[in-house]
C-alpha cells in the first residue's frame, strides 16, 4: 500500500516540476503511468524511492504493517525501506561483469549486514530463493551466464528477478520497456502483470497502447500535475488531450513497430 | 612577401638562437665529442669481458630488487585504490575529490627519485625506505588510472544497487570492484614492470638491491664487475615484462566475457 499525499518538487532555480500530486496504490493495482515528455513522470518515480526528496508532501508506504514517510527518511532508516521497494529501470541498470545470479543477490544487500557481505557473502538458502526469483522470469537457465553477454530483454528480465529478491512491498519499473523491441516489450509486461496481485506495481511507459492493454489502471501526469486516474480504457480524445503535438510522434512509432509486435 | 612566409622565417630564427644559446650553455663542443667517443670506446674495452666470477654475489641483491618491486606493487596498488575512491566524482564528495586529486597530481609531478631522497633522509638507508618511496611513487600514476575506471561505472547502476538499499561499502564490493577488475589487473601488473627498473635506480641511492652492486662496482673501479650486474638488471626487467604479459593475458581471458 502506497499513498503519495500532494507531492511538490522545485528546482534550485525555483521552477515547480511536480505541482502537487496524489494517488493510491493497492495489491491488485497495475498501474500506468502516461504523460508528455517533462510531465514529471519519471521524477514522480525517483521520489516514491526516494532518490530524490519531494519539496513538500508525504509518500506514506505500508511495511509490515507500519507506515513510513519516505519523503521524509534518510540514511539507515531510507536504506531500510528502500529493501522493501523494487526498482526496475529502462537501462537495466546490471552490474556487468557479475554473472545473473551475482546480480539478483545484489538486490538482498540492504538486509543483511555490512560484516557479512564482506566477509561471508550469501548463503545457500538465498542462492536458491535467487534462482527461485528467475524462475518466475523463466530465465533461470542463464544463471551463470554473464551479464554483459545478455540480451536487452533478457537483462531487464533479471532486473525484475533482482526486484522479486527484494520480496518488496511494492514494485517501481521506470520506462522499463523503452529500450525493447515489441515482442520483448511484450514479454516484460507479462512478466509484471501477474506480480501485481502481490503487491502494487507502478510503471511509466511511453507506448499508451501497451500501457493500456496490461495495466489495470492509467495515472495520466501533464505539467507536473494528475490529468487522469481511472481505468486502463483510455479514449483517443483524452490521449489527444494528454500529449498534444506528441501524439502524432508516438502513434507514428507505434506504426513502425506494430508489424513487428 | 606573404605573411605565412614571414612567420615561419621568424620561427626559423628564433628556434636557431634557441639552439645557439643552449649550446653555449652547455659546453657543447665537438672537440669533446670526438675524444669522448675515444674515451668512451676505450672505457667500454675495460667492461669486457664480464666477470662472471662475481654472478653468486649478484643472486642475493637481484632477488631483494624483485621483492622491493613486488612489496611496493602490492602496498602501492591498494593505497592506489583508496586514493582512487577518494578521488572519483562518483561516489566522493567534491571536497575529498578535490584532496585526492590534487595528492595524486602532486606526486605525479615528483620523480621518484626526489621521494627516496627524502625517505632515506628519514627513515635511513636500506630497502625499506626503497618499498614505501616505490608504494607512494604508485598513487601519482594508478590512483588516476583507478579513479579513472571508477567513474567510468554507469552511474544508474550504482544508483540502482542503492536503491536496493545497499551502503557504500557494497556499492563498492559488488559494483565498482568487479567493473574495474580488469583495469586493476592491468594497470597493477604494468605498475610491477614499472617498480622493478625503478628499484634499480633507487639501489644507486642506497635503498639496497641489484641498483647497488652497479653504483658499488663503478665506485671500486670494477668496470667489469659492474657490467654483470647490468646484463643482471637487463635480465630482471625482461623477465618481468614476460611475466607480467603471461599473467596479463591469462587473468584478462579468463575475466573475458563468453
Amino acid at each position: 500500500m502506497i499513498e503519495v499525499k500532494n507531492i511538490t518538487k522545485s528546482t534550485k532555480e525555483g521552477r515547480q516540476i511536480l505541482k502537487g500530486i496524489s494517488f493510491k496504490a493497492k495489491k491488485g493495482d497495475f498501474i500506468g503511468i502516461l504523460g508528455p515528455s517533462g510531465a514529471g513522470k519519471t521524477l514522480t518515480m525517483r521520489c516514491l524511492n526516494g532518490l530524490t526528496k519531494p519539496t513538500t508532501g508525504e509518500i506514506l508506504i505500508t511495511i509490515d504493517n507500519q507506515v513510513h514517510d519516505i519523503a521524509k527518511n534518510k540514511g539507515k532508516e531510507l536504506r531500510q525501506m528502500r529493501q522493501k521497494i523494487g526498482v526496475v529501470f529502462q537501462g537495466f541498470n546490471l552490474v556487468k561483469r557479475l554473472s545473473v545470479l551475482e546480480n539478483v543477490m545484489i538486490g538482498k544487500l540492504g538486509q543483511i549486514n555490512q560484516f557479512r557481505s564482506l566477509f561471508k557473502g550469501f548463503n545457500n538458502e538465498e542462492a536458491q530463493k535467487a534462482y527461485e526469483a528467475l524462475e518466475k522470469v523463466k530465465i533461470e537457465k542463464l544463471a551463470k551466464r554473464k551479464v554483459a553477454s545478455l540480451s536487452g530483454g533478457e537483462m531487464q528480465r533479471v532486473a525484475i528477478a533482482r526486484a522479486i529478491f527484494q520480496e518488496p512491498v511494492i514494485l517501481l519499473a521506470d520506462e522499463p520497456i523503452a529500450n525493447l523491441d515489441p515482442t520483448n516489450a511484450k514479454k516484460i509486461m507479462k512478466r509484471l502483470k501477474p506480480l501485481s496481485e502481490e503487491m502494487p506495481v507502478i510503471g511509466v511507459f511511453h507506448q499508451p497502447e501497451i500501457a493500456s492493454k496490461y495495466c489495470n489502471r492509467i495515472i495520466a501526469l501533464k505539467d507536473g500535475t494528475v490529468v487522469y486516474d481511472g481505468n486502463s480504457d483510455i479514449s483517443e480524445d483524452l490521449l489527444m488531450d494528454i500529449y498534444g503535438d506528441e501524439l502524432q510522434e508516438i502513434e507514428n512509432q507505434a506504426l513502425v513497430s506494430a508489424p513487428l509486435a | 612577401m606573404k605573411k605565412t612566409t614571414i612567420k615561419r622565417i621568424a620561427l626559423l630564427l628564433v628556434i636557431a638562437a634557441l639552439l645557439y644559446m643552449s649550446m653555449l650553455v652547455c659546453n657543447v663542443s665537438l672537440g669533446a665529442l670526438s675524444k669522448g667517443i675515444v674515451d668512451g670506446i676505450a672505457f667500454l674495452g675495460e667492461m669486457f669481458p664480464p666477470d662472471f666470477s662475481a654472478l653468486p654475489d649478484m643472486i642475493y641483491p637481484a632477488v631483494e630488487t624483485i621483492m622491493i618491486s613486488f612489496l611496493a606493487t602490492f602496498f602501492g596498488a591498494l593505497l592506489s585504490f583508496f586514493f582512487a575512491l577518494a578521488g572519483a566524482s562518483n561516489i566522493s564528495p567534491m571536497w575529498l575529490k578535490s584532496i585526492s586529486r590534487f595528492f595524486m597530481a602532486t606526486e605525479r609531478a615528483l620523480p621518484e627519485i626526489i621521494i627516496i631522497l627524502l625517505l632515506v633522509a628519514a627513515l635511513g638507508l636500506g630497502p625499506f625506505p626503497g618499498v614505501i618511496a616505490l608504494a607512494i611513487g604508485c598513487i601519482g600514476m594508478l590512483g588516476r588510472l583507478f579513479s579513472d575506471a571508477i567513474e567510468e561505472v554507469n552511474a544508474k547502476t550504482i544508483e540502482s544497487v542503492q536503491s536496493a538499499g545497499a551502503t557504500k561499502i557494497q556499492v563498492i564490493q559488488y559494483v565498482i570492484i568487479p567493473e574495474i577488475l580488469p583495469s586493476l589487473i592491468s594497470n597493477t601488473l604494468f605498475r610491477f614492470e614499472v617498480n622493478t627498473r625503478l628499484s634499480v635506480l633507487l639501489g644507486a641511492v642506497g635503498a639496497g638491491g641489484i641498483g647497488y652492486e652497479i653504483f658499488y662496482s663503478f665506485q671500486l673501479l670494477e668496470y667489469e664487475r659492474a657490467t654483470t650486474a647490468i646484463l643482471v638488471v637487463l635480465l630482471l626487467v625482461f623477465m618481468s615484462e614476460r611475466v607480467s604479459d603471461y599473467f596479463r593475458k591469462k587473468i584478462l581471458s579468463n575475466t573475458k566475457l563468453k
